[in-house]
């Protein structure tokens, strides 16, 4: 064969990756690209969560010494305790917090994606913007805004509708707005990578046929966008079921959830077998969360949004 | 204009000004002659001059500024060189490899923080502090640079690698001269996207620290404990500007590696 008939069929090919099909070839190439990060993986993500696993089967004694004993005690504390309903009640946050976030992200991602126009970017780098920095100090001034002497007890007071401040603060209601504002972003961006990617000629179709608003979400736009959906709640139920500081400044002590009792475990007590099984608990409903979110086709689009 | 794009609008409008009421307070505070940061009393400069006179806030800000620096450059390039060897080799085990890298994303804080926090005390002989930090922060956020720049491979042409590879360059000198530089604007964004991202990061943080190695969001976090302080709005207020800049940056290089990949 001469030769540019050769370089002409590789360059058809050109377009896929050029993958290594034998798997004897593969594995000095697979060392050489892919070794750092599997020791990595394995050192620092897999290691770390087998550790915890087994020092929540330890016992706790006196001034948080680790007594070296096998014992199931941490994980019937867990069960029999007080913290088998914080589980509960975090993991309902969790959903409550994914819903709204769905519930405001798709008109959200929808407006941008067909009404943005050249100012889409804009309009996506004025989501990310507010929440990708000053964490805290952005929960703090969440505080302020809703706290009793705040911005909206003061307008409603200001108005008259009310006399005294309402409490907002360290109620189940600020914790639940707090969730939202902090992983809404996290929804709206995946959402947005999967409507972006899609003919909006489709959406102009049905309208021209007749499909009401309600008709063309649940036939066209929810099909279409699920990978995101299942990306954007991989990405907002399983941070917010282990949010710390959320409960913790906005819930005070009256709210309490799963990560804020972990950090609690470990940044104030010091007791690493009781904090060790309260993480192994929420890492393992996580890891249930996220085989689920990935084996229905969530992955791709995970990865996508990033 | 129909009623349902107002729905739209509207919907849109009020998410936004929910996104942005607490930095806006953030902004306007700092401002602010009050001393607790929380009132409006007339504007006033003084936060700010009393910023560039805090030596425990300089301490801090440098101790990140190290910890993210080190962080971007070493997950940067970690990153490259999975996300190449990702894609381009097939094997066994591959979507678990994926889904393993996933992981540090995806875990609350919390998780990840006592899990290294732990190994780190028990297992390694490592004392917390500088070490112990940007491993953590390293592992992290190699995760965000890996699907980032797997990404922007997506949208190469390869043609070009084997065509230089067809003239006898080696892999290593294909990706140094033709595709490293059509990867840099993705990379360049990676780098962007993790730099406020390490430089931010409370959580884990302040888990594998240690005693007496205060990051700013550390000594943020300490500060607010007893209440606002205007000198914390004034932070936030440069932080808010600083990844605005920085993320303007990622976008922009977003879009060259659009055009110049023509796709």
């Amino acid at each position: 064969m001469p030769d540019y008939i050769k370089t002409s069929t590789k360059k058809k090919e050109g377009g896929k990756p050029a993958e290594k099909q034998s798997n004897g070839g593969v594995f000095p190439e697979l060392i050489k690209y892919l070794g750092p990060i599997i020791t990595i993986q394995l050192l620092f993500v897999l290691a770390p969560l087998v550790i915890i696993l087994l020092f929540s089967l330890l016992q706790t004694g006196a001034y948080g010494k680790i007594i070296y004993a096998f014992t199931f005690d941490n994980y019937m504390k867990l069960i029999g305790g007080g913290y088998g309903m914080v589980f509960i009640k975090s993991f309902f946050y969790a959903v409550q917090t994914n819903v709204m976030c769905i519930i405001v992200a798709y008109p959200l991602a929808y407006y941008i994606t067909r009404y943005g126009k050249r100012w889409k970017m804009f309009f996506i780098f004025m989501i990310i913007i507010p929440s990708w920095t000053a964490y805290i100090i952005r929960l703090y001034a969440l505080k302020t805004i809703v706290g009793s002497h705040g911005i909206i007890n003061n307008c409603l007071m200001g108005v008259g509708l009310i006399d005294t401040p309402i409490q907002f603060l360290y109620t189940p209601f600020a914790v639940s707005v707090g969730l939202v504002y902090t992983w809404l972003p996290f929804m709206v961006l995946p959402l947005f990578a999967a409507m972006e990617g899609l003919d909006s000629s489709m959406w102009e179709a049905a309208e021209d046929l007749g499909a009401t608003p309600f008709r063309r979400f649940f036939r066209i736009t929810l099909p279409l966008t699920r990978g995101g959906l299942l990306a954007g709640s991989i990405l907002v139920m399983i941070p917010a079921l282990g949010d710390w500081l959320v409960p913790y400044l906005l819930g005070g002590s009256k709210v309490m959830m799963a990560g804020m009792v972990v950090a609690h475990k470990f940044t104030t007590l010091g007791d690493i077998p009781a904090g060790s099984c309260m993480a192994t608990a929420l890492a393992s409903v996580l890891l249930l969360i996220l085989y689920f979110a990935i084996k229905w086709g969530g992955r791709e689009a995970l990865e996508q949004s990033l | 204009m129909s009623p349902r794009i107002w729905f739209l609008r509207i919907v849109s409008i009020l998410a936004y000004i929910f996104l942005w009421a607490p930095v806006i307070v953030i902004i306007v505070f700092s401002f602010s002659a009050n001393k607790f940061g929380i009132r409006w009393e007339g504007f006033t400069l003084q936060w700010y001059y009393e910023l560039l006179d805090n030596q425990t806030v300089w301490d801090a800000c440098i101790r990140s500024l190290v910890i993210a620096l080190v962080t971007v450059v070493v997950s940067t390039a970690l990153g490259t060189l999975t996300a190449y060897g990702l894609y381009k080799l097939k094997f066994r085990g591959k979507q678990l490899l994926r889904t393993s890298i996933l992981l540090p994303i995806v875990m609350p804080e919390v998780v990840t923080a006592s899990a290294l926090l732990v190994f780190f005390i028990k297992v390694t002989p490592l004392t917390l502090g500088y070490p112990t930090i940007i491993i953590a922060h390293i592992v992290f956020s190699t995760p965000l640079a890996v699907f980032v720049i797997l990404g922007r491979m997506q949208r190469i042409d390869w043609a070009w690698e084997e065509a230089a590879m067809d003239l006898g360059a080696t892999r290593i000198r294909a990706f140094r001269r033709v595709i490293g530089p059509v990867l840099l604007p993705g990379i360049a964004g990676a780098a962007a996207l993790i730099f406020p991202w390490s430089f931010d990061d409370f959580v884990i943080t302040y888990f594998v620290a240690g005693i007496g190695n205060t990051t700013l969001p550390i000594y943020i976090f300490s500060q607010l404990r007893h209440g606002s302080s205007p000198v914390v709005n004034v932070i936030g207020t440069l932080f808010v500007l600083f990844t605005s800049v920085s993320l303007l940056l990622f976008m922009l290089a977003e879009k060259k590696s659009r055009t110049t990949m023509g796709t």
